[in-house]
C-alpha cells in the first residue's frame, strides 16, 4: 500500500515538476552547457562554432579590458560590501535602543530598494553631473572649510572639558557621554554660528567643477566612476540592510547583555563579545548577498553608457555583454563566455566558502 | 581602578543621561529619514525646474510659489481659456508687463521684444515641432508707466534715486492665421541695452542670454500646470515614435505592464505546482531538484544570457514582450511556495485523499484556494522584479522604440536629453513618471513587502 502511494507520489512529483523543469533546462542547464561549450570555440553568433580548445581563456589573460574589468568588478565587490555592512551594522547599533523602527520610519527606509536600477542611477546621474549639486555640495564643504574645523575643534573642547569635570567626582562617565555631546554640539553650532556671522574666519568662494563620472581617474584601486556607482549602491542598500541588523538585534535577549555587565564588561566588550557573535548568521547572509548582487553589477554601468569612458566603469558582467554586442564589432561569444563562465565561477567560490564557514559557526 | 573612591553618578543625572541617549537615537534616526527623502525630494523639485543644474540650487523657485502658480494660471487663461494647461489658441489675447530700472538720469530704453520662433528643447522636439507662436502673435506696446524709487548702496551707505518703467504689451492671437490651431507654448524675448535692469515682470523671466541682455520666457502663456508640470508634459509629449507618431512613454508602460502580468502569471503556475511537489510528495529525485533550484539562484544571468539570446532569435521573439517573459526562473518563488507549503497541515490533505480525491484535486481545490496570502506575496515580488529588471529587456528587446520596455526607454531618455547642458528636468521627469506604479503597489501593500524581505534576508 505505502510503495503504491510512493509510486503514485513519484508520477504525481513530475507531473507537478514538469513546467518548471521545462523551464529550467531551456533557460538555466542547457544555457550553462552552452556557454560552456561556446567557450571553447570561435563563435560570433551568425556561422557554426569551431572548437579551439582552451584559447579563449588564454586570450583572456592576455586581455587587459578583460583584468580591468576583473580588478573593477572585485574591488567594486569588496568595497560596497564592505561599506554598507558595516555602515548598516553600526546604524542599527545607534538606533537600537530605540524601541523599534515602525510604521513610517520602516516604509521611509525601504523606499529606496523598491526603485528601479534605472531610475535611481539617472538621479544618481543627475546628482553627479560636473556642475550638479554633488559638487556644490562638496565645494561648500570645501568654501567652509574653517568654520567646520571649527565647530569640531569646539565639540571636541567642550565635551572633553565636561568630561574631565565630571570624571574628578563621579566613576564611569564615558567620553562620548550623551548628555554632555547635546551640550558641545549646541555649543559648537552656535560658536560656528557667531564666527560665521562676525566673519572671524575666512569663507571662501571658489567655483570647483568635479568630474565624477566622466574620468579615468583612479582612486584606492578603483576609478572614481566606480565609486559614484557605490555611493548610490550604499545608499539603496544600507537603510534596509539596517533594517534587517535591527531585527537580528532585537532577538537577542537582554539576559546576555546583563551576564556581561556582572562580568565587568564595558559597553565596548559586551559589543564585541556579546552583539556581534549574535548577529554572525545575519552579517554572513548580508555579506554573502552583498558580495553577489555587487560582484553582477550591470544595470548601472550599461546606464551610465557615453558618460563615463568604458576604462572607468566596465565590469565583468559588462564585459560579457560588450563582447556579444560589441559596438561597430563582429560578437565575440567564445571570448564573452569565458567570461561570463569566470564570473559564475568566482560567485560559486564566494557561496562555498559562506557555506563552509556557516557550517563551522554552526559547530562551534 | 580607582573606581572604588568615586561614587557613581546620581540617579537623576542617569535619568538625565538616558533621555539623551532616547534623544540621539531619535535624532540619528530623522536625520537618516531627512537623507533618504530627501534626496528623492531633492530630485524632484528638480524635475520641476527649468535648469535643474542651476547653481546655487535654489529650494524655493518659480514652481513651487503659489503666487506664480495663480499669475500662471491666469495668462493661461488669458491664452487659451484654459487655466490648467495654457497655450496660445485663436481669440487670445494676453497682458504682459515688463519693468525696467535704472538710475536716475541714465536712458530708460524701450526694450525690444519678439515672440522668438523657437523650439522647446533638444532631442525629439526639435524634430516634432512644427507650429510656432511666432507666426500667430502680434505683440504691441499699450503703454508705459514710470515710478520712482531710492536704494541704499550697501557698501558706501550713499542713496541712489532710481527710475523704474512698465512696460506693458499685449499679445494677440492673429486673426489673419486662417488655420486656427491650438499651440502648445508661448515664448518670448526681451532685449534691452545692460545699464537698465528687469525689475519684475508678469511671469518669472526663464532664463537671462546673451551676458544678460536678453530676457527669455520659455512659455508665457503656462496655465498653472503647465508652469509646474512642465517637463513632465514634454516628456510625455516629445518622445513619440517617429514614424508612427505614438507617445513612447506610455508604450514603454505598457510594454513594462505586459511583461510583469506575464512574469506574475507564468510565476503562479510554475512556482506553485513545484513548490507543493518539493514540499508534500516523496520521490526519487525530489532532492537533485531542489539543489539544482539552489544553484540556479546562485549563478549570474550573464552565464545564461548567450544560449537564452540565441533560443529567443531562433523562436523568432525577439522584440517581444513575450521573450522577456519566458526567459524567467522562478526558482526564488518555488523555494518559497515549497516553504509555505511545508507549513500547511497536512490533516486536511490527508483528509480529502480518504474521501477518495487524487493529487491533482486536492492541489486545485484544497491547497490552492489556502495559498493566497504566500501567492499575493510572490505576485507582488515578481511584480515589482519584472517592473525593474534592466538586463533581459536591455539584451532582448532593442528596437523599434516603441517595443522597449520602461527601464530600457529610460535609458534611450538618457541617452537624448542627459548630457552635459541637456534638459535633465525631462530625464527626471522620466524616472519619476516611471516609478509610480511600483509605488502605488508598494503603498498599498507595505506590510507584504517589508515584513517578507526582512524574512528572506535572514534566511
Amino acid at each position: 500500500m505505502k510503495k503504491a502511494g510512493v509510486n503514485h507520489d513519484t508520477l504525481a512529483g513530475w507531473i507537478f515538476l514538469a513546467p518548471f523543469l521545462v523551464s529550467l533546462s531551456v533557460f538555466f542547464l542547457w544555457a550553462i552547457v552552452r556557454t560552456a561549450w561556446f567557450s571553447l570555440t570561435d563563435y560570433d553568433l551568425f556561422g557554426t562554432p569551431s572548437f579551439i580548445g582552451l584559447e579563449n581563456y588564454v586570450r583572456l589573460v592576455s586581455d587587459d579590458l578583460f583584468l580591468l574589468a576583473l580588478r573593477n568588478s572585485i574591488s567594486f565587490a569588496a568595497i560596497v560590501t564592505t561599506l554598507q555592512t558595516v555602515l548598516a551594522l553600526l546604524l542599527a547599533v545607534l538606533v537600537n535602543s530605540a524601541a523599534r523602527a515602525k510604521g513610517l520610519v520602516r516604509t521611509v527606509f525601504y523606499f529606496p530598494s523598491i526603485m528601479s536600477s534605472a531610475a535611481m542611477t539617472l538621479i544618481f546621474l543627475w546628482l553627479f553631473q560636473r556642475q550638479g549639486l554633488m559638487t556644490s555640495l562638496v565645494g561648500n564643504v570645501i568654501n567652509l572649510r574653517w568654520i567646520i574645523l571649527s565647530f569640531v575643534a569646539t565639540v571636541a573642547g567642550v565635551q572633553v572639558l565636561q568630561v574631565v569635570l565630571a570624571r574628578r567626582k563621579y566613576a564611569e562617565v564615558g567620553l562620548f557621554d550623551p548628555f554632555f555631546l547635546i551640550l558641545s554640539v549646541a555649543l559648537g553650532l552656535a560658536g560656528a554660528i557667531v564666527i560665521r556671522l562676525g566673519g572671524w574666519l575666512p569663507v571662501y568662494d571658489e567655483q570647483l567643477l568635479i568630474s565624477w563620472l566622466n574620468t579615468k581617474e583612479v582612486f584606492l584601486f578603483m576609478p572614481r566612476t566606480l565609486w559614484s556607482v557605490a555611493l548610490m549602491n550604499i545608499f539603496t542598500t544600507v537603510p534596509t540592510l539596517m533594517l534587517l541588523f535591527l531585527a537580528g538585534l532585537q532577538s537577542i535577549p537582554g539576559s546576555l547583555y546583563d551576564a556581561a555587565k556582572m562580568d565587568g564588561a564595558s559597553s565596548m566588550q559586551s559589543f564585541f563579545s556579546v552583539t556581534l557573535p549574535s548577529l554572525t548568521p545575519v552579517t554572513f547572509a548580508v555579506v554573502t548577498l552583498g558580495l553577489i548582487g555587487t560582484l553582477q553589477m550591470f544595470d548601472q554601468v550599461a546606464i551610465l553608457g557615453a558618460a563615463a569612458p568604458l576604462e572607468s566603469r566596465i565590469t565583468l558582467a559588462y564585459y560579457t555583454y560588450y563582447n556579444t554586442f560589441p559596438p561597430g564589432g563582429s560578437p565575440n561569444i567564445g571570448m564573452a563566455s569565458a567570461a561570463a563562465l569566470t564570473l559564475g565561477l568566482l560567485t560559486l567560490v564566494i557561496v562555498f566558502v559562506q557555506r563552509q564557514f556557516g557550517i563551522k559557526e554552526r559547530i562551534g | 581602578m580607582n573606581t572604588t573612591e568615586r561614587p557613581l553618578r546620581p540617579l537623576n543625572v542617569l535619568r538625565r543621561r538616558q533621555l539623551a541617549v532616547l534623544a540621539w537615537v531619535y535624532f540619528v534616526f530623522i536625520g537618516l529619514a531627512t537623507i533618504i527623502l530627501g534626496t528623492f525630494a531633492i530630485a524632484f523639485s528638480a524635475s520641476l525646474k527649468d535648469n535643474p543644474l542651476e547653481s546655487p540650487f535654489r529650494l524655493i523657485f518659480p514652481q513651487i510659489t503659489p503666487s506664480v502658480w495663480i499669475k500662471a494660471a491666469d495668462l493661461g487663461r488669458q491664452g487659451a481659456d484654459n487655466p490648467w494647461w495654457g497655450g496660445f489658441a485663436p481669440g487670445g489675447e494676453l497682458v504682459f508687463s515688463l519693468t525696467y530700472a535704472a538710475p536716475a538720469g541714465v536712458d530708460l530704453v524701450t526694450p525690444e521684444v519678439e515672440v522668438p520662433r523657437r523650439k522647446p528643447g533638444s532631442g525629439l522636439a526639435a524634430a516634432i515641432t512644427t507650429t510656432f507662436a511666432s507666426d500667430y502673435a502680434i505683440v504691441e506696446l499699450t503703454g508705459t508707466s514710470d515710478r520712482f524709487f531710492v536704494s541704499t548702496e550697501p557698501e558706501t551707505g550713499q542713496n541712489i534715486r532710481w527710475l523704474a518703467r512698465t512696460f506693458d504689451y499685449k499679445i494677440s492671437y492673429s486673426e489673419e492665421a486662417g488655420d486656427n490651431i491650438w499651440i502648445e507654448r508661448l515664448p518670448f524675448t526681451a532685449l534691452a541695452p545692460r545699464t537698465q535692469t528687469l525689475l519684475e515682470a508678469t511671469l518669472p523671466v526663464t532664463r537671462m542670454e546673451r551676458r544678460g541682455r536678453v530676457a527669455s520666457w520659455n512659455n508665457i502663456a503656462p496655465g498653472a500646470l503647465g508652469l509646474i508640470l512642465n517637463s513632465y508634459r514634454r516628456v510625455i509629449s516629445e518622445t513619440v515614435d517617429l514614424s508612427s507618431g505614438d507617445r513612447l512613454l506610455f508604450k514603454w508602460m505598457g510594454n513594462s505592464f505586459q511583461i510583469a502580468v506575464g512574469r506574475v502569471i507564468l510565476m503562479i503556475v510554475l512556482s506553485s505546482l513545484a513548490g507543493y511537489a518539493l514540499a508534500r510528495l516523496q520521490f526519487r529525485g525530489v532532492r537533485l531538484v531542489f539543489v539544482l533550484v539552489i544553484f540556479s539562484m546562485t549563478v549570474p544571468v550573464q552565464v545564461t544570457f548567450i544560449s537564452n539570446y540565441l533560443v529567443v532569435r531562433d523562436l523568432g521573439l525577439l522584440n517581444s514582450n513575450w521573450s522577456v517573459i519566458m526567459v524567467m526562473i522562478a526558482s526564488v518563488h518555488v523555494l518559497l511556495m515549497k516553504q509555505y507549503f511545508e507549513s500547511f497541515p497536512r490533516e486536511i490533505e490527508e483528509a480529502a485523499m480518504i474521501g477518495g480525491a487524487n493529487r491533482f484535486q486536492i492541489f486545485l481545490h484544497i491547497v490552492l484556494p489556502n495559498a493566497k496570502p504566500a501567492l499575493i506575496i510572490n505576485a507582488i515580488m515578481a511584480f515589482q522584479g519584472a517592473w525593474n529588471d534592466f538586463f533581459w529587456p536591455f539584451v532582448l528587446v532593442t528596437n523599434p522604440p516603441s517595443a522597449l520596455a520602461m527601464p530600457v526607454g529610460l535609458l534611450s531618455l538618457r541617452e537624448s536629453y542627459g548630457g552635459g547642458q541637456g534638459d535633465w528636468s525631462l530625464v527626471l521627469a522620466g524616472a519619476f513618471i516611471s516609478i509610480v506604479p511600483v509605488l502605488i503597489m508598494f503603498v498599498l501593500f507595505q506590510k507584504y513587502i517589508v515584513n517578507n524581505q526582512v524574512t528572506e534576508g535572514i534566511k
